[in-house]
């Protein structure tokens, strides 16, 4: 059964390429608008053989993680205090909802006003483009708790801190790992995006100096790295903690 | 000696804007080391009369009192068993016996000598590492009555511990409870909607009446023990109890 499904997909990358190569062999469009998938490949060993591909990913990476760690300890303060709370859910929490329709790109200006041209407004946007669904799935997390679950630990001693960190964050932990998921889906595209704009370092910098030189299989290949580790860590970070975290606590 | 006392309890709830009592002004005592089982009309209260008692819902009239002391908060010293148990997940068999013990403080190596010992005494000890949904239904509230004995309550709340067993498990488990009383000389307040199961349980069975639900009657029942549920004798009990409890059964459909 999964074995079939990736035959599938092989054949179907394998299609792609083909179909791919196929169009460029036609001479439809000149190389520099349309590359072949070899320019492309080519492209990629270059910019990994010179270590610039490598250094653009970390650098995203890291600005990445800076920005996805501080929405995920905003995100679930936030999300927790809006569950507990009837009045910070009143007030603050009809501001999220609000918040959270903005695209991240859409705070690059106000980042470049605060922090300028710097990796902390880069890691603003990452942030600000990830706290949102974090706060909101901790609160719906929170919500959804099995009462006893509450009442059998307050029976037990736990109140306060204890409470929130020994049943609070764990009971709510399935809901929390869709928000860090959904979360690291907003951060990465915020990352790019912003780098994009700010043009300073990074594989959204790469994209952008792709364009300037008009070297089109240098956007495509950094496409291709983008959205290929978009797929690896969904698949290999967030898909595997969700598979644990769902048959342990019994939800499948 | 009285251990624990209820007073006057009462408890109105909101339904749709309207005032429902749920309870009519309960009062029970129970003494020290005394096995009391709690019997009612589905819907009469016994649910948030435990509740009350473990401190867990603040009553709207009437007090707890436990060794003549008024209590309000809940706290280890009246630990509630619910039905499903209420284990949690994410941590392992071994870690949901320990959590009261953790969250009062106690070092690791005193926690792991007490959590080996109910361990043992529930037949878990095979089942330490393993995550509550590797377990089957009756395991599981081995597991919640482990981690209610390490704590050492003076009072143990049960609300239907073993509704949703089989009927093996279930036969097995009461008598298992007996002998965990025996050996532990717990007073014991145990919810059940059913009548073998209190006859087989309980030194006295308090019948609640409808809501709002008073206690209409106690059955005390003296016999030997550990009572089994092949035992033709206890049917005379649960007749007895059957007898009061069928009158309030009807009146609340
Ligand atoms: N939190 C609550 N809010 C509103 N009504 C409640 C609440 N808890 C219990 N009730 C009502 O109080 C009555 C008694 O409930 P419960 O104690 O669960 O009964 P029992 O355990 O005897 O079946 C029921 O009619 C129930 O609907
Ligand atoms: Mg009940």
């Amino acid at each position: 059964m999964k074995k079939n499904h990736t035959w599938k997909r092989i054949v179907f990358y394998i299609a792609l390429v083909a179909v791919w190569q196929a169009f460029d062999s036609a001479n439809i469009w000149p190389d520099q608008v349309f590359p072949s998938p070899l320019e492309v490949g080519e492209d990629l060993v270059y910019s990994a053989a010179d270590g610039s591909l490598f250094f653009g990913i970390g650098t995203s990476m890291w600005r990445l993680i800076v920005g996805l760690a501080i929405a995920i300890g905003g995100g679930m303060v936030l999300g927790i205090f809006m569950a507990r709370v009837e009045t910070i859910n009143q007030t603050i929490g009809s501001l999220v909802l609000g918040l959270q329709s903005i695209p991240s790109v859409a705070w690059v200006p106000l980042a470049i006003i605060w922090f300028g041209l710097t990796d902390a407004g880069i890691i603003f946007v990452t942030a600000m483009g990830a706290l949102f669904a974090v706060t909101i799935n901790t609160y719906s997390g929170v919500k959804n708790i099995d009462p006893n679950f509450i009442a059998a630990a307050r029976n037990m001693g736990a109140k306060g801190e204890q409470l929130i960190t020994s049943v609070l964050i764990p009971a709510a932990f399935p809901y929390m790992i869709s928000g860090f998921k959904q979360g690291w889906a907003f951060a990465w595209r915020g990352v790019i995006g912003a780098e994009l704009l700010f043009s300073f370092l990074g594989l959204g910098f790469l994209l952008n100096v792709g364009r300037q030189l008009s070297d089109v299989s240098q956007v495509i290949a950094i496409m291709i790295v983008v959205m290929a580790i978009g797929i690896l860590i969904d698949g290999f970070v967030f898909r595997r903690i969700e598979n644990t975290v769902m048959s342990r606590w019994g939800l499948r | 000696m009285t251990k624990l006392e209820a007073k006057n309890i009462e408890k109105y709830f909101d339904h749709d804007g309207q005032k429902l009592q749920a309870l009519g002004g309960i009062d029970l005592k129970v003494n020290d080391g005394d096995f009391v089982c709690l019997v009612g009309p589905s819907g009469c209260g016994k649910s948030t009369f435990l509740r009350i008692v473990a401190g867990l819902d603040r009553p709207d009239n009437g007090e707890i009192l436990l060794d003549g002391k008024p209590v309000t908060e809940t706290g280890p010293d009246r630990i509630l068993v619910f039905q499903e148990g209420a284990l949690f997940p994410w941590l392992k068999v071994i870690d949901n016996v320990e959590f009261g013990l953790k969250i009062a403080g106690i070092p690791k190596s005193e926690r792991s000598e007490i959590s080996k010992r109910y361990l043992d005494m529930m037949q878990l000890t095979r089942f330490a590492e393993s995550y509550t949904y590797q377990l089957s239904t009756g395991m599981k509230q081995r597991v919640a009555i482990a981690r209610a004995l390490v704590l050492d309550p003076d009072v143990l709340l049960m609300d239907e511990p073993f509704a949703a067993l089989d009927t093996q498990t279930r036969d097995l488990l009461l008598v298992e409870m007996q002998l965990i009383w025996e050996r532990t000389k717990k007073t014991i307040l145990f919810v059940t909607h059913n009548v073998a199961e209190a006859a087989m349980l309980g030194n006295r069975v308090a019948v609640f009446t409808n809501r709002p639900s008073t206690i209409k009657k106690e059955i005390v029942i003296d016999y030997r023990r550990p009572r089994i549920s092949e035992d033709e004798n206890l049917s005379k009990y649960q007749q007895q109890i059957l007898a009061e409890l069928r009158p309030e059964v009807k009146a609340s459909e």
